[in-house]
């Protein structure tokens, strides 16, 4: 067979022979091509991308033969598990393994004493700093892979290896540590307070990468003079809680060395992160680490990159000449991971009687725990046109669990507290919030232009659908009865930037199938199926006629790794290029004959050149509150989001469902409680932190505003986070809809409704 | 999680002697049902009886036929069997026939999955879910000598009859049984014993570390609830803090023998924001002989929490009782 079909022949997959496919394949022209900023032009379909596609991998997954990392065997292999710190914040005096040695099948114990020097990739470093590998060898605040002192509880203190699981954990029960407790701080303010518990040296502020302790934020424009023109200010103090990511699968390594070779088996969002990371805290060269991951079960960000995980495996298997497979616990994982960093903000905003906002001030403090996993910053302000700002963001060490990137790391929690209070705002100039919005919201200027902006499209056409006029209450908590109505509205705007990334493609003339090699993982949205549909459709091929290798550093090229939302935009406009480059190797040379193949592959670094690329979003949600039971319910929510063009409904629509669920869940739900008096986490794991269930879930309306603004694959941008970031303000601002009490702290518990209504 | 020994026992009688055997050879026992919840225990390190260890032998009461039974008696009542599932209870037409929030109580227990497997006795003899205890605090639930919620973080735990211990009792079917006059059936070395629901519940003050008068070498066996008199309907009311898988913030099993619009007798017992299955006779009485309107249900919400203590963390439960009780009494006399 040969491979006649390339370059736009007849489709031969019934996938790919829509009523909506046409016969030439649409390409984007090598150049951006100018679209027009305030208007939405219509989509022409395309063959393969648009048309609602299962996962290519579907089968597999859901009839249980996907392998996933738990479920991987070597001969001879050993099991391993933590032994973790059951105090906040201590010095380990000593470690006494000789109980747990003794133990028939234990085969190594390994701990702060028997390997103090290993960092941990990340170290604690402020600010996106954690990519430059010169910040993490120059922090002060190193983080290693055990710690001493130990700073939150479920941070590690030794791991067993031993010939099964039960021996493991017995060994890992059997070690005595004798800790020397220290105190220990919970809450931010305490953290800043003086005479407060100082976790590190240089006190309780996150070091930037200059280990200085700076805020996050800045000044722009002035602040002064805009509160000075306001004819009225408004202020609020707002907090949101900790939010696990709360992935199905728990973390779980195999590690095998093959001489000095480490191969490791992880489930990570990015396996060349993951393989950079683990191979310059393990003193090797990347070709030294091969990682894979084949399946996993979700990672919302905290697996994202490498994790200490990693590194005890590969240390245990090494100090056995034995593979090791290390797990933990659903609460293990809970504590010992990481989720969105929890916050306490002050916030002002100056605005005139005709409802234009003057000035907005921020004052907040990120609990990140004892370690910067990540930034600690705060979005939300930056979507509202007003110039003058004053924001200061202090990312703050406390005792409690390490805080990282969940699923739009800096946005919900940073949206929620400014988009409440211009909420309030609006109701005090008598503006309807979606008219308020309007008026403020940020727009392209000539100084800082977009790709595109479709804003406006997005709010009017979720009005539109959700029928905001009649549903929002002019008079919040106006209903009559113990059952209260009332909307709410939030919008947002999130970053859809391009980047390098690389793809490979084999064009085999002997079976006429082609290979993608991708470095993606799928963490869920379903990126291997989205890269195939990508390559067909540049190379006017059918789905079914490309293979995907996926979830390999050392079979597959270089990928930026899913998160930041950088999978479809990046690695899949690097399959465009890869296919492109195919392409014109069959124009030259012409199709591979039997025995032939022909290799493509492409590193595309694209810019925007100044422009910003963003996606947009407008969520309407109606609650009904029971004031008499403090119940909340979700009746209805319309998500209208513009993330350029939508490559596969499919996965996309379950992308914003899921995302907006968990905002919902993070608006009602989930937090991490804490006994103040000693320090112990109370509520880890899903019974106790409350995770919405399938009863919880409303129907939630999803539809897409296509653009193809000339970048990413067929103008494709950010779907995956994009519908977390404003839905617990929706469902907040319905809640002051219906109650008329503003909700300023999250989760909004029946408890907290019960207590405002007092 | 501990390595244990799991014995299947043929019958009760098995049960009870392979417990005794296990005892004397100085192993740790438990009884195992459904084991949805026991096997969770053992994993954390909990002890499922407060001061004593992990269980070295668990003695399985799956492969005993007779009480999965779910039998009407001759007198019109019940028997549940307390290896009954509490699917097999909720989907019974003699409970939801007669004793409706029974039926009632057993569907809104947990997920379908663990209703699936669970039991009648696990539900009932279920240790406390305070997360103090289950994150391994030794308190008196433990075998330890302290609450931990009373000076903590207690937005679950009692508003009423708590101390020295603070837990709500965690079963849904405990109200409903009490409601209802149940009386429970216990095996044990000494032989069988029957004991009335209320009395099979054990508040702190008198041990504040067992909620039930279960000693170690007893398992519950099953539950005789009485024929109900003519016109008797009923309810249960479960508010969560979400749609499953939790247990009761506030709870209501309310009883009423109706004649025509006039409420002769009433049970109210809460569940949720006490130790023990909480009645409230102040409240029943001001039903007994009245037909029920929006004014008396609102009455008779309010002085079912007259006697509320709540902690410095869990007020809310007040008010929010007080509407479980208000509405759920006037859904239920509404009812055609």
């Amino acid at each position: 067979m040969s491979a006649s079909w390339v370059g736009g022949g007849v489709p031969t997959s019934p996938l790919s022979t829509s009523s909506l496919g046409v016969g030439t394949p649409t390409s984007p022209s090598a150049a951006p091509r100018q679209t027009p900023s305030q208007s939405v032009p219509q989509l022409a379909p395309m063959r393969t991308v648009g048309h609602g596609v299962p996962r290519i991998d579907a089968v597999e997954r859901v009839t249980g033969q996907a392998g996933y990392t738990r479920d991987l065997r070597r001969e001879g292999m050993l099991f391993a598990r933590l032994l973790t710190s059951p105090h906040p914040h201590a010095r380990i005096v000593s470690i006494d393994t000789s109980r747990a040695v003794a133990l028939p099948g234990v085969r190594a114990i390994v701990s702060h004493f028997t390997h103090p020097d290993i960092v941990y990739s990340s170290g604690s470093i402020a600010g996106g700093a954690q990519y430059n590998d010169t910040a993490k060898d120059n922090t002060l605040h190193k983080r290693y892979m055990f710690g001493n002192p130990v700073r939150y509880v479920g941070e590690p203190v030794a791991a067993v290896a031993a010939v099964d699981r039960h021996a493991a954990e017995e060994a890992a029960r059997l070690i005595t540590v004798e800790y020397e407790e220290l105190p220990f701080v919970l809450d931010v303010e305490e953290a800043l307070a003086p005479g407060a518990p100082q976790i590190w040296p240089e006190g309780n502020i996150g070091l930037n990468g200059q280990n200085q302790p700076r805020p996050l934020g800045g000044r722009q424009g002035d602040p002064e003079a805009g509160f000075a023109a306001a004819h009225r200010i408004l202020e609020g103090r707002y907090t949101t809680s900790f939010a696990q990511d709360a992935q199905l699968e728990p973390r779980s390594v195999l590690a095998e060395w093959e001489g000095d070779k480490l191969i490791l088996h992880t489930p990570t969002q990015g396996i060349s992160n993951c393989r950079h990371d683990n191979a310059r805290d393990l003193g090797l060269e990347d070709h030294q680490v091969q990682v894979i991951c084949h399946y996993m079960g979700g990672g919302f960000g905290d697996k994202n990159g490498s994790y200490y995980h990693d590194l005890i495996a590969a240390t245990l298997a090494r100090e056995t000449s034995t593979p090791v497979k290390l797990e933990v616990t659903r609460k293990e994982d809970w504590l010992g991971t990481h989720g969105r960093w929890h916050t306490t903000q002050d916030l002002r905003v100056g605005f005139t009687n005709d409802g234009v906002v003057t000035a907005i001030q921020q004052r907040a403090y990120s609990g990140m725990g004892p370690f910067l996993r990540r930034s600690g910053g705060l979005s939300g302000i930056d979507a509202y046109a007003c110039p003058n700002v004053d924001r200061q963001i202090y990312p703050v060490h406390t005792n409690r669990t390490v805080s990282g990137n969940m699923r739009a790391p800096s946005e919900p929690q940073g949206f929620f507290p400014i988009q409440s209070l211009m909420d309030d705002v609006a109701y005090a100039v008598g503006m309807d919030p979606v008219d308020f919005a309007l008026r403020n919201m940020r727009r392209p200027t000539e100084q800082v232009r977009f790709t595109n902006y479709s804003l406006e499209e997005c709010i009017a056409r979720g009005a539109e659908l959700f029928d905001w006029r009649n549903r929002w209450r002019p008079t919040p908590g106006a209903d009559a009865g113990p059952i209260k109505r009332g909307a709410g509205f939030a919008f947002m705007m999130f970053r859809s930037g391009v980047g390098p990334s690389s793809a490979i493609l084999r064009l085999d003339g002997t079976t006429g199938r082609c290979t993608l090699f991708v470095g993606v993982t799928d963490i869920g949205p379903g990126a291997k199926t989205t890269m195939a549909l990508i390559a067909a459709e540049e190379l006017g091929a059918s789905l079914d006629q490309v293979d995907v290798v996926w979830g390999d550093t050392d079979r597959c090229p270089y990928s930026v790794g899913e998160s930041g939302s950088r999978t479809t935009i990046m690695t899949g406009y690097a399959v465009v290029e890869a296919a492109r480059d195919l392409k014109r190797q069959i124009a030259e040379r012409g199709t591979p004959g039997t025995s032939e193949v022909l290799i493509a592959s492409a590193t595309p670094n694209p810019s925007t050149q100044g422009r910003q690329r963003l996606c947009f979003g407008a969520h309407f949600c109606e609650v009904e509150v029971d004031v008499q039971l403090g119940h909340v319910r979700v009746t209805k929510f319309v998500a209208v989001h513009e993330s350029g063009r939508i490559l596969n409904p499919l996965p996309a629509r379950d992308q914003i469902r899921g995302a907006v669920l968990q905002g919902i869940s993070m608006a009602l739900k989930e937090d991490l409680l804490y006994d103040a008096r000693n320090g112990q986490p109370l509520t880890a794991g899903y019974y106790g932190a409350r995770h919405l269930t399938h009863l919880d879930a409303p129907q939630i309306e999803v539809e897409f505003i296509e653009t193809d603004d000339g970048f990413g694959p067929f103008g494709a941008k950010t779907v995956g986070e994009a519908g977390i970031i404003h839905s617990p303000t929706a469902v907040g601002n319905a809640i002051y809809n219906a109650i008329g009490r503003r909700m300023k702290d999250l989760p909004i518990t029946r408890a907290r409704i019960l207590e405002a209504l007092a | 999680m501990k390595a244990f020994k799991n014995w299947n026992a043929r019958s009760i009688a098995m049960a009870v002697d392979l417990a005794r055997q296990a005892r004397a050879d100085g192993q740790s026992v438990s009884f195992a049902g459904g084991g949805t919840d026991l096997l969770q225990l053992v994993k954390d390190h909990i002890p499922n009886r407060p001061g004593q260890g992990e269980p070295d032998v668990l003695v399985s009461l799956k492969g005993i036929d007779g009480p999965s039974r779910i039998e009407m008696t001759t007198g019109g009542g019940v028997t549940i069997g307390a290896l009954a599932t509490l699917t097999a209870v909720s989907e019974s037409l003699v409970v939801r026939d007669r004793f409706n929030a029974i039926a009632e109580a057993a569907a809104v227990v947990a997920t379908p999955q663990i209703r699936n497997v669970g039991t009648v006795g696990g539900n009932l003899a279920q240790r406390p879910w305070c997360w103090y205890f289950r994150n391994g605090f030794p308190c008196y639930k433990a075998g330890g000598d302290r609450c931990f919620s009373a000076g903590g973080e207690n937005q679950l735990h009692a508003i009423f009859g708590g101390g020295p211990s603070y837990i709500v009792h965690p079963s849904d079917l405990a109200p409903a049984l009490v409601a209802f006059g149940a009386t429970f059936r216990i095996a044990g070395s000494g032989g069988e014993r029957t004991v009335s629901a209320p009395d099979f519940f054990v508040p702190p003050r008198t041990d504040a570390q067992h909620e039930n008068v279960l000693a170690d070498d007893e398992v519950l066996v099953g539950v005789d609830v009485p024929a109900p008199a003519a016109g008797t309907r009923s309810t249960y009311h479960k508010i969560m803090d979400r749609e499953a898988w939790t247990h009761a913030l506030s709870s209501a099993a309310v009883v009423m023998q109706m004649d025509g619009d006039v409420c002769r007798r009433a049970s109210i017992v809460l569940g949720g924001v006490a130790p023990i299955p909480w009645r409230v006779p102040e409240a029943e009485a001001l039903l007994a002989g009245q037909r029920v309107t929006p004014e008396l249900a609102r009455r008779v919400g309010e002085v079912a929490v007259t006697g509320a203590r709540p902690l410095a963390k869990n007020a809310y439960k007040v008010p929010l009782t007080r509407g479980v009780v208000e509405r759920t009494v006037l859904a239920l006399a509404s009812r055609a």
